[in-house]
């Protein structure tokens, strides 16, 4: 926290920036119960597009289940893979906004999306390789009693307003805000995003990378690790965990 | 001393109306006394006229460093002024500053050529001023100052070289 | 071997001379004569032309802004696009206009500076596309857009919040190109219009004298004059050329900075400023051949001969865009990245693949097959169609580029294919509107630059060489 990360200069050898915030997902502990979906939606107050829109490709899903079928009948197996917003340290997202309305943070390092700023061009989320952008294509309302349950630490976005996964990034505030006051470091584990917390199968660590004897940090070092679409350079901060172990197969 | 009339002399083709301002010289009429008019743009050397100059490549040539100016504050001012981040994408980058700083070289450029244009040809003029319909047709006109006690000489010159019509014109609203 | 000379039945002259007056450069008129002509064309309608302008106008109200205020209303979700293709149809309109306003400045501006006469008779229809195109590809930005009520916050101004927009997106390029291009072609179509506008003033009577003469600014043709508007033109002319390059150049770079399959390909610069060639010479078939046969002493003007130079140079264009094609075919056919072959294979053997084969018959067979043939070529009628048919193959081009190849991303969960919702009622507004705004101008702005036409006949002279009259033209600018 008191550590900001500078921003990169081109040509700098990138892999000393590690980021601030990170998270690791274990694909072999994913169930796919989508729990962190929903745990997700109503911490961030995600609208529900209805079914027609749903089909069309439109869910209001800033994490996602990816399921996919492994091997032919009988010996079928599943492999789920939740794709969120990987808050890239070189975010392909961010260059190409014409109003700065994806811009980095330098003292989270994280992406931010800034709603009231967003003039809906979505070139950022035509550019992101993980299609991680959702974009509110209506005014979705939620029918009563439902709008009592809006998180007031979070915004309701309008319609033509591009919005994106932050890392629960008003939970950050909040952790960063109390151990400030009580005058202490934050814990590790203190800070847990929706998702994270809504897991059944405890598949989502979420932590500061930049330390090194974090629980995040320890996990991603694992011999499963690896990063979506690595090769693309965009330094994703969301590791993941290869699954495939037996006790995955549906069996 | 006697006030000057302004006539007017018609011609339909350049050969006679370029006899006929040789001629009008001759007579004794300074270049600055003659306004020759045209629909189509005749070369002056083919009328034997003094080279015209023109100020509208200067006044393009500011614009462009105008735009210079304006491109290279955008490109490299803004961020100075408002540092933002983005994508591990330099602050000050070369690339887009040389497209920007392009486009708007061309607007400056071309916008005050344009403007010159206007500058430079005293428009828009709605006054009244020489001119005769005719010349849209593709009469060439030849607008000259003349003492007036001399105004049959020339009109009687200005016949012979071939002139469609040589008469006193006053200034009329276009 | 020896060649014998053998006496020849009939004399070389007859077989081998063509009637110069066929060309219109060859054919000169009293200039008098020719205003009148291009005046009467402009006042003469009949019930005709009032229909259709009454059908354009309501096509307008309702498909364009009628549609348009209810997507600003309900939101984008009226529309087609979704994820992945975020961009759909909106987009090909814009690029497909933008591309269309090219022809304009490359007849006007390149075949001026090249000194190509037989420009003359047309330029100003086509500078008129490029600016009607250009509006057409303006509000077609607009109505992409999620909060187009925020839109002004593109423009670098200076405000409170102290943010100014992104320079490191090219859609910031590409506003700062497209405005440098709607300004100066607009500038550069209302150089040349200046004489016109004069020749206008002293033919007409009433509201419509008011107005020329206004307009005018007090034109009347002096040396100065001339010479000022010549310098004018001139730099136009030249400057324009570089900004006609880039800014359909930034509008592909839109595409190619993007990391998606099939877009961030280095060749799209070339290829799309190629495909707006193509589209836009297509398109000046067409428009010309609308005006010769539904305006009056149009055929005097505009002859078979302004088609079969068209025609040719819209073959080598075809030609050219093909060339560009193979290029950006090639590389993702031969291998290495797995994305691309995807998308290839999409496009070539997927469920839409009818369209890409569109695409290739519309641009490059149907050209192909009858441009090559001069008779065919100096027919205006045909030369009509093979514009309409490469204007279609060009729209399906862009949405072969655009939605098509959005469907394929990296990750193949979000795969989905797009299906255009109220795009299409405003797409037909916007050509609807294009229509519109050239008809109404076809009553008001004298579609045919008649003192270059003069300018250009005087400068054409037919040369005695031996036994022969040979046309030629003197440098006499």
């Amino acid at each position: 926290m008191d550590n900001p990360v500078q921003p990169l200069e081109a040509g700098v050898f990138e892999e000393i920036n590690t980021g601030k915030w990170g998270m690791v997902i274990d694909q072999d502990l994913c169930t796919g119960c989508q729990a962190c979906v929903a745990a997700c939606a109503m911490e961030n107050n995600l609208s529900f597009v209805g079914e027609e829109d749903l089909a069309y490709g439109r869910a209001m899903h800033w994490i996602r289940i990816e399921r996919f079928w492994n091997g032919q009948y009988p010996e079928v197996n599943t492999e789920f893979q939740p794709v969120l917003c990987q808050q890239c340290g070189h975010a392909p997202c961010e260059p190409v906004c014409p109003v700065y309305a994806s811009v980095h943070s330098p003292s989270e390092d994280v992406n931010l999306q800034v709603y009231n700023r967003c003039v809906g061009t979505r070139y950022c989320a035509n550019n992101c390789p993980y299609q991680a952008r959702v974009f509110n294509w209506r005014d979705w309302q939620r029918p009563e009693p439902l709008n009592n349950q809006f998180n007031p630490d979070v915004t309701v976005r309008q319609r033509g307003v591009m919005e994106k996964c932050t890392f629960c990034i008003q939970r950050i505030h909040h952790v960063e805000d109390k151990a400030k006051s009580e005058n202490r470091e934050i814990q590790d584990g203190e800070m847990v995003p929706a998702c994270a917390q809504a897991c059944p199968a405890d598949a989502i660590i979420f932590g500061r990378i930049d330390d090194p004897n974090s629980r995040v940090s320890k996990a991603a070092r694992n011999n499963r690790g690896f990063k979506l679409l690595e090769d693309l350079g965009t330094l994703p901060r969301v590791s993941y965990l290869k699954g495939g172990s037996p006790h995955g197969r549906n069996s | 001393m006697s006030e000057p009339t302004t006539l007017l002399a018609l011609f339909e083709d350049i050969d006679p109306a370029a006899e006929a301002i040789e001629k009008l010289r001759e007579l004794g009429l300074p270049d600055d006394q003659m306004n020759v008019i045209s629909g189509v743009p005749i070369p002056t050397r083919v009328l034997g006229r003094p080279r015209v100059k023109t100020n509208v490549p200067r006044i393009a040539m500011s614009g462009a460093i105008l735009g210079i100016l304006v491109g290279v504050f955008l490109i490299y001012g803004i961020p100075y002024l408002y540092p933002l981040h983005v994508g591990g994408q330099p602050l000050f980058p070369i690339p887009p500053g040389l497209i920007v700083t392009f486009e708007m070289t061309m607007l400056g450029l071309m916008g005050f050529s344009f403007i010159g244009m206007f500058l430079d040809s005293r428009f828009p003029s709605y006054e009244p001023m020489d001119y005769v319909p005719e010349i849209s047709d593709g009469k060439i006109a030849v607008f000259f100052k003349c003492p007036s006690e001399r105004q049959a000489e020339f009109e009687k010159a200005m016949k012979e070289m071939g002139a469609e019509s040589v008469e006193p014109k006053e200034a009329q609203e276009l | 071997m020896a060649v014998t000379a053998n006496a020849v039945s009939r004399p070389y002259q007859e077989e081998e001379q063509e009637d110069p007056r066929e060309h219109l450069m060859f054919d000169p008129k009293p200039r008098g004569e020719m205003n009148g002509m291009v005046m009467e064309s402009m006042h003469t309608t009949n019930w005709k032309f009032w229909v259709v302008t009454i059908l354009l106008t309501v096509v307008v109200v309702t498909c364009l802004f009628g549609a348009w205020g209810y997507m600003i209303a309900k939101g984008l979700g009226v529309a087609g696009v979704n994820r992945p293709a975020y961009w759909g149809i909106f987009l090909t309109n814009v690029v497909f206009w933008i591309g269309i306003s090219h022809a304009g400045t490359f007849i006007s501006a390149l075949l001026r500076v090249m000194k190509v006469e037989i420009r003359r008779p047309f330029t100003r229809a086509a500078e008129l596309m490029t600016t009607f195109g250009l509006v057409q590809a303006g509000l077609s930005v607009f109505m992409h857009l999620g909060r187009v009520w925020r839109s002004y916050w593109l423009f670098p101004y200076p405000n409170q919040r102290t943010i100014w927009p992104d320079f490191h997106s090219p859609l910031m390029w590409d506003f700062m190109a497209i405005n440098t291009y709607l300004l100066a072609s607009t500038m550069y179509l209302f150089l040349p219009l200046l004489p016109d506008l004069a020749m206008a003033r002293d033919r007409s009577t009433g509201w419509r004298k008011n107005v020329y003469r206004i307009l005018s600014l007090g034109f009347r043709g002096t040396e100065g004059e001339w010479k000022n508007l010549h310098s004018a033109m001139n730099i136009f002319a030249f400057a324009i050329i570089p900004v006609m390059f880039s800014v359909h150049t930034i509008v592909a770079w839109d595409f190619a900075m993007a990391t998606r399959p099939g877009w961030a390909s280095s060749v799209f610069g070339p290829y799309f400023v190629i495909g707006a060639l193509h589209s836009g010479i297509g398109a000046v078939l067409l428009v010309l051949f609308v005006i010769r046969s539904t305006m009056k002493h149009m055929k005097y003007f505009l002859r078979p001969e302004h088609f079969d130079f068209l025609g040719k140079l819209s073959l080598i264009i075809s030609f050219t865009w093909a060339y560009f094609f193979f290029n950006d075919y090639l590389v993702p056919w031969y291998g290495g990245d797995k994305w691309e072959k995807l998308l290839l294979d999409f496009h070539e053997h997927g469920p839409l693949a009818w369209v890409w084969m569109t695409m290739l018959i519309c641009n490059i067979v149907i050209p192909w097959a009858i441009l090559w043939n001069k008779k065919w070529r100096r027919k205006p009628w045909l030369m009509g169609i093979i514009g309409f048919v490469i204007n279609i193959g060009m729209w399906i081009e862009r949405y072969v580029i655009i939605p098509i190849s959005l469907t394929i991303t990296r990750m193949p969960f979000t795969w989905r294919i797009y299906k255009p919702g109220i795009e299409i009622p405003l797409t037909i507004g916007t050509f609807a509107l294009f229509m519109l705004l050239y008809m109404l101008a076809s009553r008001l702005i004298p579609l045919i630059p008649v003192w270059e036409v003069q300018e250009g006949q005087e400068a054409h002279t037919l040369r005695k060489v031996g036994k022969a009259t040979i046309p030629a033209v003197s440098e006499i600018d």
